[in-house]
């Protein structure tokens, strides 16, 4: 039973359409991320959630109730903004109160849950401070307490840490999805930072022109994309084209690739031209030809960049470019030098067929 | 080896004064045309005026070569002199107060529309500072004369039997002072609206706030600054003012700055009108800073800001 659901939302900014009917159902207490690039309607979406903007078609339900048509101030939702947003003329204990007092709630109480509150975000003692005497990570915490000390039904995080630096943003991440789910609150999370939403997400829409291309756990969306916009947005992707030489009746054709023959599991037909992905640490090479490498080919080493944990190599077989990463441990990056001709091979199964037509 | 590493410490040094001087120089550079207009056209005869109200007044030659208090003690204990000082500033007050409201919902719907709109909106409120004082002012003579525009509507209307005294009050002063400076007051609320967030005010509808609610709790306070900004500026144009009251009050409506003009132009007695000079300097500063005490106990955060 789904908790939050948008069923074929539309919005239209000056005759274009910037959300497509786009329709998403999110479970109670979970926690889902918009994730796209800038432009794909992803915050626009948020907005509407929010209240903020008027949807021009579709229907936005909490609960079982359609709220699509309330004011913002009468939908119940907790929103954490980019740049924070914080009452610059309210210190932080009447910035966490501002919501209960709008609630009549009495005093004696706002004091004990703007108190838990703070504590919840780690702020205690900070209470007679104006947010410019906070640091942005301190700030942003403010308003998650504000935003979460009203028990909101749902909460809404847009882009809440990309005003933050690499580490803390990382800290904030965590401390996000630890108060996310010891509250059990439905939480959306808008970003475009993609491994920030394959870090904390139950499960992540990815968006594109005003549609969702696809929600899925962050696992499947990184490993099984379903269309070519996720599999090169999400991760890293080497891009190759090959041959059908034979297609089979049992939806398997033999390939032609890097002027090697394999046998893949698609549904095409003989002599058409087909794409694929394959992501580099999916790619694996061998200075010697093995058993589990029998399918190789060889291919020569261009660059070698050494990235820490792993290696990066930037390979070249029948004119076209392939990346492979390879962990360090896996394979010491010294018995390998530019201008080397390595066997390289991968599991048929990682490879991504394209679904675009050419 | 050491000594080498003395020499160029000390180039590095002396490169850093070098940079340091020649900062300052440019600073000075950049300010000096309009700090020796400031100085020889504003503080000097200022200057010279002080001194001169401390002067007895000679008929012959206007300043006399005695050092007097009499001026003050005269302006002081003299019950007309003080209304003509409490209508000043009662008037300037009000114009201050009238402009507030008129100017707070203009600047709110120009800092909300866009474009053409905007520009469209800004020109026409700009538009009184277009026109020449004078002619604006004898505009409202017009409207306002006992068989000016006003009058003769409503006696047309037959909703008066005998014209109303619109002119050469304070009312038609008012009138005449809203009318020109309401622009400042525009501007200078307009500059802080757009200061704020727009998404603190979301933030504030978004945890409950009608917007009714919002902009007394957030607008309203985050604006304080451009109220107070236009307030000391309409304020003090307003109580200084020569040409609106002269024409709109006339010798009915005396202010400070026409009783100064008097005494300078017509009697001639220029130590007299240099102590009143003085003395409306001394009190547009005082009600100014009293204004700045009471706003900046009500409001701390914005401060802060």
């Amino acid at each position: 039973m789904s908790y939050l659901s948008l069923e074929n939302v539309v919005k239209t900014f000056n005759k274009t359409e910037v959300v497509k009917k786009l329709s998403l159902e999110i479970h109670k207490g979970e926690l889902v991320s918009f994730l796209g690039p800038s432009g794909c309607g992803k915050t626009t979406t948020l907005n509407m959630i929010a209240g903020f903007l008027e949807v021009d078609g579709g229907k936005i339900e909490v609960d079982g109730k359609p709220v699509h048509l309330l004011p913002p101030n009468k939908r119940e939702m907790g929103m954490v903004f980019q740049n924070y947003a914080l009452f610059p003329h309210m210190t932080v204990y009447e910035n966490v109160a501002y919501g209960l007092k709008l609630r009549k709630v009495a005093k004696s109480e706002i004091k004990i849950r703007v108190q838990e509150a703070l504590e919840m975000v780690r702020l205690s003692g900070y209470e007679k401070r104006y947010p410019k005497e906070l640091s942005g990570g301190q700030q942003q915490r403010v308003s998650l307490a504000r935003a979460l000390v009203i028990k909101p039904k749902v909460l809404l995080l847009d882009e809440p840490l990309s005003n933050l630096d690499a580490k803390l943003r990382q800290e904030m991440r965590e401390e996000i999805v630890d108060i996310q789910k010891k509250v059990g609150i439905t939480t959306i999370f808008v970003t475009h930072d993609q491994e920030e939403a394959l870090a904390i997400s139950d499960r992540i829409a990815v968006m594109y022109e005003g549609r969702i291309e696809q929600v899925d756990t962050p696992a499947a969306i990184y490993n099984y994309p379903k269309t070519d916009f996720v599999s090169q947005f999400i991760g890293e992707v080497n891009h190759i084209q090959g041959k059908v030489l034979e297609a089979y009746s049992d939806k398997r054709c033999k390939m032609h690739f890097f002027g090697n023959e394999q046998i893949v599991a698609i549904q095409s037909v003989k002599d058409s031209e087909v794409h694929f992905f394959i992501r580099p640490e999916k790619v694996q090479i061998s200075l010697g030809k093995s058993n589990e490498s029998k399918e190789a080919f060889l291919s020569k080493v261009e660059r070698k960049m050494f990235l820490g944990a792993k290696t990066r190599y930037i390979l070249r077989a029948n004119d076209q470019h392939l990346v492979a990463d390879i962990s360090n441990t896996v394979l010491n990056p010294n018995q390998i030098q530019e201008g080397n001709n390595v066997y390289t091979f991968w599991n048929p199964e990682d490879l991504l067929p394209s679904r675009m037509v050419r | 080896m050491q000594v080498g590493i003395g020499t160029e410490n000390d180039l590095l040094l002396k490169q850093k004064k070098k940079n340091l001087k020649r900062k300052r120089i440019d600073t000075w550079l950049l300010l000096l045309p309009t700090l020796a207009i400031f100085i020889f056209f504003f503080l000097l005869p200022l200057f010279f005026l002080f001194i001169t109200s401390f002067k007895t007044f000679d008929p012959s030659s206007g300043i006399g070569n005695e050092w007097t208090l009499q001026n003050y003690i005269k302006f002081m204990s003299d019950p007309f002199y003080l209304g003509v000082v409490w209508r000043t500033v009662k008037i300037a007050l009000i114009t201050t107060l009238i402009t507030i409201f008129i100017s707070y919902p203009v600047a709110f719907q120009i800092s909300k529309s866009r474009g053409r709109a905007r520009n469209y909106f800004t020109l026409l409120v700009l538009s009184p500072l277009l026109i020449s004082m004078v002619i604006r002012c004898y505009g409202w003579v017009i409207l306002l004369s006992n068989n000016g525009v006003v009058n003769n509507t409503l006696l047309s209307l037959g909703w008066i039997d005998e014209p109303l005294t619109l002119l050469y009050t304070e009312l038609s002063v008012v009138i005449g002072m809203v009318h020109v400076l309401f622009p400042y007051m525009v501007l200078s609320i307009m500059g802080s609206l757009e200061k704020i967030d727009p998404s603190v005010i979301r933030a504030s509808q978004n945890l409950g706030a009608s917007s009714f609610r919002t902009f007394f709790s957030i607008m309203l306070p985050l604006t304080l600054p451009g109220v107070f900004a236009g307030s000391v500026m309409v304020f003090s144009l307003s109580v200084s003012s020569f040409v609106t009251p002269a024409i709109l009050g006339g010798p009915q409506v005396k202010v400070m700055s026409y009783l100064t003009y008097e005494q300078v132009a017509v009697m001639l007695n220029w130590p007299y009108g240099g102590a009143i000079g003085f003395l409306l300097i001394l009190i547009a500063s005082i009600t100014i800073i009293a204004y700045s005490k009471i706003l900046a106990r009500s409001e701390k955060g914005v401060a802060i800001q």
